[in-house]
This record gives C-alpha cells, structure tokens and sequence, in this order.
C-alpha cells in the first residue's frame, strides 16, 4: 500500500494505482477527455495535470502512479489556469460555429465537452475555432461520423481496437493537421465495421452517432394507411429510463409500453416472444447438431455486430453459426405473415418497427438476405428523442401491457439482453426438452456477470455440454483463437458488445461499468420475478407453432426464421 | 510491433512502386500482424511516405520559419504557376508532384527546395524554375 495525501486527503491506495484513479477513491473528481476506463492511457488531452510537490511540471495524473509520501494539488491555481488554457485550445479544434452548433448536436443533452467546461469553469474562448471543413462520413447503415467535432481523443481508435479487436480506425497526418480516420479514407462502411456502435459510447464529442432513422417512423406514424407495429429489445427496457433522470438499473417496462402507444404505435410487442422462438428454434438446431454429429460448437447468431465480425474476420467458421435469425428479423418475418394474415393487413401497409439497444440492428434489418422483415430499427436513444419530441412525460405513465400473442413472453427471453442470457435460457429449454425431466435449478450463475469470458458444462442425460460466452468482440477472437488451438465446447453465445445487449452501442449514455452492472442486475431482477421462465413453456409460442410455424426447425419455421451468411473479406 | 522492420517495410515498397499501394497495406498488416488501419495510420503520420502514386519527381518546397521569412511562397507561387497544380498536387502527365513541406533541415540557407533525393539552398524563383526545366 502506499500512502500519499491528495488536496489536503490523506489517503492509501494500493501500488500501481494513477493518481486519476488515487483522487477518485478520495472523491476528487478531475476532468479527462482522453481517459476512460476499460482502455490503454493516452495521456493526450493533459486536462487531467496535477500539481506534485517538488515536480517542476504539471503531471499528467492518468499516466503518473502514486508514490509514498506524495503530495498532490488536483485544483491548485496553477493546474486551475493551465487546464483551461488547455481547454481553450482543444475547443479550437472543435468547430463550433452556427452550422456545428451545441443545438443540434447528437450529444447536446450528454456532452463531455459541456460538463468539462462547467466544471473548470471556462468563462472565454480566446482562440478562434478552426474551420476544419472536413465531410461527414455517411458511408455505413449504422454509424455517422462528422470529423468537425471530433477532437482526436482517441477514444474510438482505442476501444475498436482493444476492446472489440477490430480496429478500424486509426489517426492519420500529424500535428494541426491530424484526423481520425479509416483505412485509405474509405469511411465506416466500406471497411471492416461491425456497426457495433461502441465507438459512440467512446466519444466524448457527438462527432459519431448512429444513423438516424426516428423521423422516417414519425412519418409511418402519421399515414394513416400504414399500420405500424412495434417490438422492443429485452435490454431496452432496464435503460430506457435513464434520459429521463431515472437510476441506471431502473426497470420501464411497463411505461415504455405506454408511451410506445401513445406516439401512436398501432400494437406494442415485444422482441422478447420471438427470442423465445429463438430459443425454441436454435435450441433445436443444437439437438439436432448433436444427435445427427453435425458441426459443433453451435455458434449464436443473435447480435449482429458478431455476425459481420466473424463475416470479415473468421469466414471459415461460419457453418458453426446458427441459421436462426436474430430475434430482431424473426419478429418482423412473423409479423409480415402470421400476423399479418391473422388480421387481414395488406404487407405493403404494414410497417415494423424497432426499438433495440444496437447501432449493428440497423444494417441487419437492410441485409439483402432479410431485408423484407424490419422497416425501420431504432436505438434505445432514438427512442427517448422520439418520447420527449413529444412531451410524454415516461416516467409517471401508469405500466400498461404489451399487445396480446407477440407480446407475451418468459424471463428466459428477458435475460437475452445480458451476457450469458441466451445460454441461460437455451439450456434451461434444451435440458427439459431432451431429458423430459424438469430442472432443479434454472439459474445458471457461472454464465452470468460482466466477465468477457466465461466456461461452464452442464450434464444432460449423461452427456456433458461444454458450453461458453463471450462478450465484447476482443473476447470473441480470444474464444476463436482457443477454438483454432484445440479446444472444444458444443455450444458458444458471443455477443458484440462487452456485458451483452446491456451494454449495446444503441443504449443512453453513460454506459460505465457500473452502470451496466446495475442494468445486468435489472434484467436478472425481471427474470426472477416472472412466472413463466422457460422459453418452451411459453403459451403463445406453443400457439404459434400449432397455429402456423408446425414444428421447430421445421419447412415454414425454416422459410421464416432461418438465413445464412457470407464471407466479407478484410 | 517491431517499428525499425516496420519502417524498413514501408521504404522497401515506397522505392518499388513510388508509393505504398493498398494491397501492400494488407499485406504489411498481416505480416505485423495489427489491423490494416493501424498501418495506414502510421503510414500517413510519415510526411514523405505516400498512399497515392506521385510524380515521377517529387518537389518539395519548405515553408517552416526561416525559408518563410526569406519569401519561400514566392518560391511556391512560381512554381504553381507554372505547373499548373496546387500543393499536395501530380501533374496530369505524372511528371511533378508539389508539396509545401516543413523543415528540411537547412535553415541557415533557406528558402530550400528539394526534387527528390536533391538538396537545393538558397532557391531564387527563377532558379526554381530552372531547375524543374531540367527535369527530364
């Protein structure tokens, strides 16, 4: 341990720990702009320089470690005037003016810069800004990047390369004239993008946001030839509430649907039954792939970040992804005919939309393999620009209940917004289904947390399952590379994002670590607290099945909800 | 990754083609094993390294202090003028490329030009202009 005082706090912190990270065990906050937790220190923006006595100069305290006996001023008037002259001159390379300005800014409600410079209390902007004139980049489905108001943090370079492995951006040139950009300029979607959005998370400007598609849904709203259904993703519902100043880990399911219905949603349903058809068919298709020594492990296939990702990175482990849809494409394929023909609505009239935690949704729902089943697929945040453009005020809406058959839904279902959900209620129905034997206990703990790799097995009728989940695509590779080396698993959830849907680059920000613990904790909470638990005790999707589908893994189910995949190259 | 191989690569390709085309980046990010992007990066941050093809004669102008202040955009301006291109430009027949540099280290002679691997101190316009005719 080393002792060290911190404005006048004496305080222990352990060796190795940054004074950043020291001041913040003292409740000192300072500000950083290239600093976030999870990633490599940059040490680029200095916002974060300390004082320390007998240091002839300021200290950057994200890179510098503690030292016994060390004496720190986190807000002396020195650090006070050089943190915002530093301020001043990030500014400048920021460019605001009245076409780039606060008003219409992606993250005008949520900006980095703005909570900074209340904080430091920059009172002038003594350097003009730069016109940087750079173009937007609108090249991807899912994600914009506006190269005007980005302030070479490095946030995104680092999180696309060290967290998801990916790394598609990168710095070019040098000095003033430096850019974050992509591989030979070719812009987010022309390259190897997952669209798994965790770059916006990054940000700290609104240089990246998602694509916007809200204003398209206003318009199907308002036709009133159209009969526009909604679905709305498990993890939607325990983040929803945070733009509008609730708890992070607040549960809104029930007010979510309201305020759904009352921006003129002809029917709210939920994503939720069709990932327990999700369940029922890739439950399936891994007995199947068993019993019949197909190819294992069985791959999911539900998020579609890690889909494009093993298309560009891994194509030669493809026939190991299930063919299932994602829930997302399987609600609307069901909604554009069981539904449709339930209700004699014309197809051309009807729109389906999405709500869902997910950038990587929107270039899903344009797939040319599936393009017909989702119209338009909104994040969780279009979702609350949508709620506050008018005026419902969420948060003291009385709960009201998703529409009858595609809305109704079990906790295993809920839990596929959290890594590990999808195994967790995967073997809850595959266990039953081959055993015929009710589980003694349907929680699966070692698949659950924010872990980004996680193992268990799980013995179905003498036979041991070896199961595992990855989170965060930088985990996936690790899974793959174990994979190339020998070792051997039947079944294996990856999801895009680190901790899952949860944690989605389509969800409200902040999204710290603490934050997606306590949204994990919600959905776990929800699961607990419902009856039905097990996707295959679903009453509707027994319906659906005898009704329409026949049986899983069946003709119809594989017309439907089944597709396949293509290699993409690098 | 190993940054002297690296750079070893890149001038290796650089002298072969006159510029570091983009199926040499992919190979580059396999062999060092890092994403494509991140080779692009540390390409571009290298002023003299180029993604682009050039001219067959490169003419760099430099236009830091010591050069500016002894009328090195005069220099420049000629040289525009009579190219037909503007900085960070190729001639239509791939002859010229012009580029308006920072320091290239002869600060006591300046204004300097450089055509390739050729130092020239001292550059009066009408020597500039002399010494691109000679260009063959």
């Amino acid at each position: 341990m080393v002792k060290l005082e911190i404005d006048g706090q004496k305080i222990e912190v352990e060796e190795g720990t940054t004074i950043l990270e020291a001041s913040k065990k003292a409740h000192i906050k300072i500000p950083t702009l290239c600093y976030e937790e999870n990633l490599s220190i940059f040490g680029g923006c200095r916002l974060c320089v300390v004082e320390i006595e007998g240091e002839d100069n300021l200290k950057p305290s994200c890179a510098t470690m503690v030292q016994e006996g060390m004496v720190v001023q986190t807000h002396s008037p020195t650090v006070r005037e050089v943190r915002k002259n530093l301020f001043e001159l990030i500014i400048a390379s920021h460019d605001i003016d009245c076409n780039l300005n606060c008003l219409t800014c992606s993250r005008s409600q949520n900006c980095d810069l703005r909570e900074i410079a209340a904080d430091i209390g920059v009172t002038e902007i003594r350097v003009p800004p730069l016109d940087k004139g750079y173009d937007v980049d609108e090249s991807s489905f899912s994600i914009v990047r506006e190269p005007n108001k980005c302030i070479t943090c490095g946030r995104c370079i680092r999180k696309c390369e060290e967290i998801q492995g990916v790394g598609i951006f990168t710095t070019a040139n040098r000095g003033p004239s430096t850019i974050v950009t992509t591989f030979e300029d070719k812009g987010i979607g022309n390259v190897e993008c997952t669209n798994c959005g965790q770059c916006i998370l990054a940000c700290p400007t609104g240089a990246l946001h998602e694509v916007y598609h809200y204003e398209n849904v206003w318009d199907a709203l308002h036709d009133k030839d159209k009969h526009v259904v909604v679905q709305t993703a498990p993890a939607t519902r325990v983040a929803i509430a945070e733009p509008f100043g609730a708890e992070p880990g607040t549960v809104a399911t029930g007010q979510m649907v309201a305020a759904l219905r009352r921006l003129g949603f002809d029917k709210v349903f939920d994503t939720n039954f069709t990932a327990d058809l999700t369940i029922m068919e890739e439950g399936t298709e891994l007995i199947e792939r068993i019993n019949n020594e197909g190819t294992l492990p069985l791959f999911t296939s539900c998020s579609p970040g890690w889909i494009k990702f093993i298309e560009h990175q891994y194509p030669e482990y493809l026939d190991h992804v299930s063919s299932c849809k994602s829930p997302q494409q399987m609600f609307g394929a069901v909604a554009k005919s069981y539904y449709a023909e339930q209700h004699n609505i014309d197809k051309d009239d009807l729109v389906v939309v999405s709500i869902m935690p997910c950038t990587a949704k929107k270039f899903e729902a344009v797939r040319d393999e599936m393009k017909e089943d989702v119209d338009y697929s909104l994040t969780t945040r279009e979702l609350s620009r949508m709620i506050k453009q008018a005026g419902i005020d969420i948060m003291n809406l009385e709960d009201e209940d998703y529409d009858q058959l595609l809305g109704v839904s079990s906790g295993a279902a809920d839990i596929f917004g959290s890594s590990g959900g999808v195994m967790e209620a995967a073997l809850r129905t595959a266990y039953e289904i081959i055993t015929g034997t009710e589980l003694d206990n349907i929680d699966f703990n070692n698949v659950r947390g924010l872990e980004g790799l996680k193992e268990g097995s799980v013995v179905i009728n003498d036979m041991e399952i070896k199961v595992a989940v990855a989170n965060g695509l930088g985990n996936a590779r690790i899974l793959l590379e174990k994979m190339k080396n020998g070792e051997e698993y039947h079944f294996i959830e990856f999801m895009a994002c680190p901790g899952g849907c949860i944690g989605g680059g389509g969800q409200p920000l902040p999204a710290s670590n603490e934050i997606l613990e306590k949204r994990m904790e919600a959905i776990y909470d929800i699961d607990k607290n419902k009856k039905l638990r097990k996707s295959h005790e679903n009453p509707m999707i027994k319906k659906i099945y005898e009704e329409y589908l026949g049986e899983p893994g069946g003709h119809k189910s594989h017309e439907l909800l089944h597709t396949h995949y293509k290699e993409r190259g690098i | 990754m190993n940054s002297d191989k690296f750079l070893d690569r890149a001038h290796d390709i650089q002298d072969t083609y006159g510029y570091i085309p983009e199926g040499e980046i992919d190979k580059m990010a396999k062999e060092f094993d890092v994403p494509r992007a991140k080779v692009y990066g540390s390409i571009r941050f290298y002023s003299m390294f180029y993604t682009e093809p050039t001219g067959k004669y490169i003419i760099r102008v430099c236009d830091s202090l010591s050069c500016h202040i002894n009328d090195s955009k005069s220099i420049v301006d000629s040289i525009k003028n009579y190219l037909g291109i503007d900085d960070g430009e190729t001639t239509e027949n791939k002859k010229f490329t012009l580029e308006v540099v920072e320091c290239l280290g002869h600060c006591g002679e300046g204004p300097v030009m450089m055509v390739n691997d050729e130092m020239y101190t001292h550059v009066s316009k009408n020597m500039a202009l002399d010494i691109i005719k000679d260009c063959t």
